[in-house]
């Protein structure tokens, strides 16, 4: 952030005048593009206003759903400007882009004034420069110059200002500054949209997100990290009320044949491996597997129940009193086939239409794997067999949701977060100011002139400036 | 029914008559106005109160503070409560706990502009925010207003600092609205020379715009530490520091309005008029952020 008085005594140094748009004009004037606040504002603007587009448009969904809502013209519009995934496209980004660009040249162009005034001020300023500044006052003290200005220098010094003084013949100038650090800080933040838009994109490039539908007991291999990952226990703990308090996923991480580390994860608490974390992200019933199925045994010939049997996943059961075993090999939450590679397969993860694969084996004469249907209990009857299936209830089987993420920028994004809010926050809470005192000996005592500038909250060194301005008056008139 | 509601009930009241009384103490009688010489404005708001005024403003700072002290009570008598029910004890963990928290922290922003500037003209604007906030808090549906266990993902340490700290921002971005529509006011009596007892309590515009200014530089890193600190959580519970989530988004859409009235308040023209109507505008993005994210848009955010 810059400030007004600032600009004008840095473009004090008189400009080349070339003929025409020479190179040095040019990118003069590049560089005044790219580093104003207009551009700024404009980019902070139209970021805000395409940034909406997303949160009123669903993102990253399915074809139909935008023609459903809108009609298909408007879906080929939003396909031409990328609105159903707003935040990646090129113009966005560029957007994005161009404000690092912005905040860069606004750092290129404007810090190294800010560095000199840290370094060497200037302290000698001419008279009518004090007296044109917005809070500016003159007295008349009676005391010799050099003790006033001793007093100045003290005074300045104990409310923490730095000082400079230069005697010159005729008349002491005293300058003093303060908040420099509130500059810095606005760099500081500067630079860090540059920092915080490279670690996203570091991200996007090389590091991953999926997601992971495991079971309990199962071993699944993590290609990215060459690893394998075990669920050992899934479980989720209620609320005295019946809501669910949290989710827990018990996992061990198995490298190179050998168990690794073992961590119990679950929301808010990830588990990290080879900067690979595992978030304990969701859970459902599984569509493709079941703990158990609960089966009538009827007689065909009367409809009259025989047998109730629980069967267990892939275990199988000799029926009591009945000279039949039976076992269930397969489970699909919403039943479909697919003619065409004769195959079975679950529509939707939804246990909307459930089905079982038996296998039985009826007097080791009859064997047949039939598909019995939860809601529709008729559909099929076995040929040969003197019974009838009815598959009468199920107890579904938890599946946890993992995400699998890495991000390797995440740790640059840290960094540049870290330095957005240190900046902000000297720069809104420190402000620059500076003083500039004349004394002029007079022909009994001195007039002093005091001048001084911020560049942000007035009110607060108006405050300031007066005070200093009375104990100044009480000082020296003691 | 649970202790802190009518704690919170209370509040509502008693920040409903320190509006009433800041109103009046604007329409109160002062003849110390017309004794101040011409082009000799009295520096001290306070000494151009008469006796009515006087009393009306002491009687209302009083009743703020009585109220937020309630409202302090109420807040920590819902943490308590939480404790028992829920595995947390921050006392803003849903929408009406969080707009108790908003008004509480409103609130707290004007005592505290009140101590140190003097200025009590701003007590009929910024507590009449805080008021709206917690009645609008109160005409929730009952089962919003209960401490209910939160779902896992809100159970965290997390939910503490990060939602109290963007709450705080939204605060000081309300009171840089109400002092938006004051400098409003103030300047339309200005321009039409109206010279009533109603605006000489009135600071002088630049001393609005300058604090309004103020309210904005202390709530714009705030919300940037409220939107980081979200960010970290959520790469802590949601797999990844950014999903462009409404409310995320959103609460960006804020900041950078926010960015843009900073920057632009670097060049001359955007202070005075242009500053206050923009002050609003934001104000009114961030109720939008605040309420309308959840009532209108669904995401990751929605737990209400």
């Amino acid at each position: 952030m810059n400030d007004k008085s600032d600009a004008a005594s840095d473009v004090s140094a008189p400009r080349p005048s070339t003929s025409g748009l020479g190179w040095e004009e040019f990118s003069r004037e590049v560089v005044d593009f790219f580093a104003s606040i207009k551009l700024a504002m404009f980019l902070f603007i139209v970021l805000a206003m395409t940034a909406t587009i997303g949160t009123v448009i669903q993102q990253g969904e399915r074809p139909e759903t935008y023609v459903q809502e809108y009609g298909e013209e408007a879906y080929r519009w939003f396909l031409r400007l990328g609105f159903t995934d707003v935040y990646h496209t090129w113009w966005f980004t560029g957007l994005l882009g161009l404000l690092c660009v912005n905040s860069l040249t606004c750092f290129y162009k404007r810090f190294p004034s800010v560095w000199r005034s840290m370094r060497h001020d200037k302290v000698s300023v001419s008279l009518s420069f004090i007296q044109g500044m917005k809070q500016q006052t003159t007295l008349a003290l009676s005391q010799p110059k050099e003790t006033v200005a001793e007093g100045l220098v003290r005074l300045f010094a104990e409310k923490g200002y730095r000082v400079l003084a230069k005697s010159d013949p005729g008349e002491v100038t005293v300058y003093a500054t303060k908040g420099i650090m509130g500059r810095i800080g606005a760099h500081v933040a500067h630079l860090s949209a540059t920092v915080i838009v490279l670690g996203g994109l570091l991200g996007s490039y090389y590091g991953f997100q999926e997601f992971g539908v495991c079971l309990e007991g199962q071993t699944y291999h993590i290609p990215r990290g060459n690893f394998d990952l075990r669920v050992d226990k899934f479980w989720i703990d209620y609320h005295e009320n019946g809501s669910v308090k949290s989710y827990n996923s018990t996992l061990t991480v198995i490298d190179q044949g050998t168990p690794t580390m073992t961590k119990t994860i679950t929301v808010n608490d990830p588990l990290v491996y080879k900067g690979i974390w595992f978030y304990q992200s969701s859970y459902g019933d599984a569509w493709d597997q079941i703990e158990a199925a609960r089966i009538n045994i009827k007689d065909k010939a009367n409809d009259k129940i025989l047998a109730t049997v629980d069967l267990e996943w892939n275990k199988e059961k000799a029926v009591d009193g009945l000279p039949l075993k039976m076992k269930m090999t397969d489970f699909v939450a919403d039943f479909a086939f697919n003619s065409t590679e004769k195959k079975v397969f679950s529509k939707t993860a939804e246990h909307a239409n459930p089905a079982i694969r038996l296998a039985v084996d009826e007097r080791s004469s009859v064997q047949s794997t039939p598909w019995v249907f939860y809601h529709y209990p008729d559909l099929f009857e076995i040929k040969d067999s003197a019974y009838q299936f009815e598959f009468i209830g199920y107890q579904p089987k938890k599946f946890t949701g993992l995400q699998i993420a890495r991000n390797p920028g995440i740790n640059m994004v840290w960094i540049g977060c870290t330095m957005l809010v240190v900046g902000m926050t000297l720069s809104s809470l420190i402000y620059h100011r500076r003083l500039w005192a004349k004394i002029i000996p007079g022909e009994s005592g001195v007039t002093l002139h005091l001048g001084g500038t911020t560049h942000k909250s007035q009110i607060d060194f108006q405050k300031e400036f007066k005070k200093l301005t009375e104990k100044i008056q009480a000082k020296t008139s003691s | 029914m649970m202790r802190s509601l009518f704690l919170f009930d209370m509040t509502f009241w008693l920040y409903l008559a320190a509006l009433g009384l800041y109103v009046a103490y604007l329409f109160a009688k002062r003849p110390a106005m017309q004794m101040a010489p011409a082009g000799h404005p009295i520096d001290n708001l306070e000494d151009r109160d008469g006796a009515w005024a006087t009393q009306l403003g002491q009687v209302a700072t009083l009743v703020t503070v009585f109220g937020w002290v309630l409202n302090t009570l109420a807040l920590t008598t819902r943490a308590f409560e939480r404790m028992e029910h829920s595995g947390t004890f921050a006392p803003w963990s849903n929408q009406f706990e969080a707009m108790a928290y908003v008004s509480w922290a409103i609130i707290l922003g004007y005592v505290l502009l009140e101590f140190r500037y003097r200025i009590k003209a701003v007590g009929a604007f910024v507590v009449g925010i805080g008021f709206i906030a917690m009645g609008a808090a109160s005409l929730l549906p009952y089962r919003y207003q209960t401490a209910e266990p939160l779902v896992p993902a809100l159970n965290s340490y997390w939910i503490y600092i990060h939602v109290s700290v963007t709450l705080t921002s939204y605060a000081a971005f309300a009171m840089a609205g109400g002092l938006g529509l004051m400098y409003l006011f103030k300047e339309r009596a200005v321009n039409r020379g109206i010279e009533s007892r109603f605006y000489a309590a009135f600071p002088d515009l630049e001393t609005i715009d300058e604090l309004g200014y103020k309210a904005i530089m202390l709530g714009f890193p705030l919300l940037a530490f409220g939107i980081i600190l979200g960010a970290m959580w959520a790469n802590y519970a949601w797999g990844g520091y950014w999903s462009w989530d409404p409310k995320e988004t959103w609460s960006l859409i804020v900041w950078l309005i926010y960015g843009a009235y900073i920057h632009a308040r670097m060049t001359r023209g955007w202070e005075g008029h242009k500053a206050a109507i923009y002050a609003i505008f934001g104000f009114l993005m961030v109720i939008f952020c605040f309420w309308g994210v959840n009532f209108l848009l669904s995401g990751l955010h929605a737990y209400a």
